[in-house]
């Protein structure tokens, strides 16, 4: 079971990291279980994407086609830390940390229930993805995306101790290029019932 | 008699069982099977902002140059600066001042003597003028965004206009402003006409730096309103900046002070003309910044805006 949970990890590593043009680093944690791996692979999510640059000479439909992949693959890694892996918690959320800009890392420290399963996680012994739906808008600079402005929507099945129950995310997050990758500069974030 | 007791005794039994697993299961909420539907997540809400923890200085350059719609041919950079205000903004306790300075301000420019500070970007572009401003001043300058009569008039055009209180009747053949007084939706034109508005209106080259920033403040204000209806609103108001001004500000750090932006109350941002009087130099008519100037650099210098 172990070699197979290695070579799941090493198979997700492939597709949410490696692959990734801005070298985002890999989705999974050590704290991942083969359940987290399965989960995160049956995770689809639907992006519509547009892009906004100069108003001269910009193939808007063209610009958001070459940025969707790399986008597409943050919001796996997002949503595979913050939901599918509940072994994040005892890690800190480390890796979902990473994925937000050092001005509202402490912010979103604080608000880890509204963009995670928080605490939440501590009863959760895993989460199936039920849907993922993506707005996107790029703002272009020249010829690369420069920021983006995403709607994220998530509906989970969670599984745990006392029984199972929906997961849901509503955010809005204001994304910025860097050179490690797209990092979240802003957001407004609910989760939960009222979501 | 006796297999039917059993029976009774049997079913008592099996229903004290299930009471008692009933009443137990009462007692301990969360032992319910895996399975049953039960709240996993309560709901929670959360939102934030980049944060900044020193204030932030712009200098706010309106050039007379590079706006072929307007006839003015040339590079916005090399022309003159008609209007000059620095943007000085607090972050950590959400307050700072537009502070607008009268083109004609009589300073001295490193090189050049002392000239009227409109002309220090002619002669050495935005670096000349914001080592201009920081030497009058003691203000350290982080930014410099410069446009001119058509990025401003197209800028306000393409996010629908700003809302700005006019706070008198104007007509102005020069300036092309015809305004009625009183709190309105101004259009690129009407904007620009406004911003431009000198000649006729008493104050002159003062309250058309007043006005000047009323505008900016009522873009402020206007932002603010789009991109909570919107949130995706603030990468078209950033496409839109892109290409109508120029800027030594990084993109990322664009991005973030936006969204920064869009908590900043613009209430908190004072607008204040530099004092000053008119006043002749070698035959031009300049103005003079008054004692009091100098007092007001320092306040701003030391975080006191009111």
């Amino acid at each position: 079971m172990v070699p197979l949970a290695a070579l799941l990890v090493a198979a997700l590593l492939l597709v949410t990291g490696c692959t990734s043009d801005k070298g985002e680093p890999s989705t999974t944690g050590q704290s991942q279980t083969s359940g987290t791996i399965a989960a995160a692979k049956s995770l689809r999510i639907e992006v519509r994407s547009s892009a906004q640059g100069p108003e001269r000479a910009f193939n808007a439909k063209a610009a958001a086609k070459k940025a969707t992949p790399n986008m597409e693959r943050f919001l796996r890694r997002y949503l595979t830390v913050a939901f599918l892996d509940p072994g994040q918690q005892k890690t800190g959320w480390r890796d979902l940390l990473v994925l937000f800009d050092g001005s509202v890392k402490a912010a979103a420290k604080r608000d880890l229930d509204s963009l995670s399963l928080g605490s939440g996680a501590a009863e959760v012994k895993s989460v199936q993805p039920d849907s993922a739906k993506a707005s996107v808008l790029f703002l272009y600079r020249g010829s690369r995306p420069a920021g983006a402005t995403v709607k994220l929507n998530f509906e989970g099945s969670a599984e745990a101790e006392k029984g199972s129950g929906p997961v849901r995310l509503q955010s809005v997050f204001q994304v910025l290029s860097t050179p490690q990758g797209w990092r979240i500069a802003a957001y407004q974030s609910r989760t939960g019932e009222a979501g | 008699m006796r297999r039917p007791l059993a029976v009774v005794v049997a079913v008592a039994l099996a229903a004290g069982v299930a009471v008692a697993a009933v009443a137990a299961s009462n007692y301990r909420p969360f032992a319910a099977s895996a399975g049953q539907a039960v709240v996993v997540q309560r709901a929670h809400a959360g939102a934030a902002a980049p944060s900044f923890n020193k204030r932030i200085t712009f200098l706010v350059i309106g050039s007379d140059s590079g706006a072929p719609k307007f006839g003015r041919g040339g590079s916005a950079e090399r022309g003159r600066a008609d209007s000059i205000h620095l943007v000085v903004v607090d972050p950590v306790r959400k307050q700072g001042i537009v502070l607008g300075f009268p083109r004609d301000s009589y300073v001295p420019i490193a090189g050049h003597g002392t000239a009227k500070i409109t002309g220090a970007m002619a002669f050495g572009g935005p670096p000349l003028l914001i080592h201009t401003m920081e030497r009058l001043t003691g203000i350290h300058i982080d930014y410099f965004v410069l446009t001119s009569f058509d990025g401003l008039s197209d800028m306000v055009s393409r996010v629908g206009g700003v809302q700005v209180n006019v706070d008198m009747n104007i007509s102005d053949h020069a300036a092309g402003a015809n305004l009625r007084r009183g709190p309105q939706r101004l259009g690129g034109a009407a904007a620009l006409a406004y911003a431009r508005a000198r000649k006729s209106v008493p104050g002159g080259d003062f309250t058309r730096s007043r006005h000047q920033a009323q505008i900016l403040l009522g873009g402020l204000a206007t932002f603010q309103r789009q991109t909570k209806q919107d949130p995706a609103r603030v990468m078209k108001w950033l496409a839109i900046m892109s290409d109508e001004v120029k800027t030594n500000l990084p993109v990322g750090e664009l991005l973030r002070l936006a969204l920064m932006a869009r908590g900043f109350p613009p209430s908190r941002l004072r607008n204040v003309v530099v004092p000053g009087a008119a006043g002749n130099a070698g035959g031009a008519s300049v103005v003079r910044l008054s004692s009091s100037a100098y007092p007001l650099f320092a306040r701003i210098r030391a975080g006191r805006y009111g």
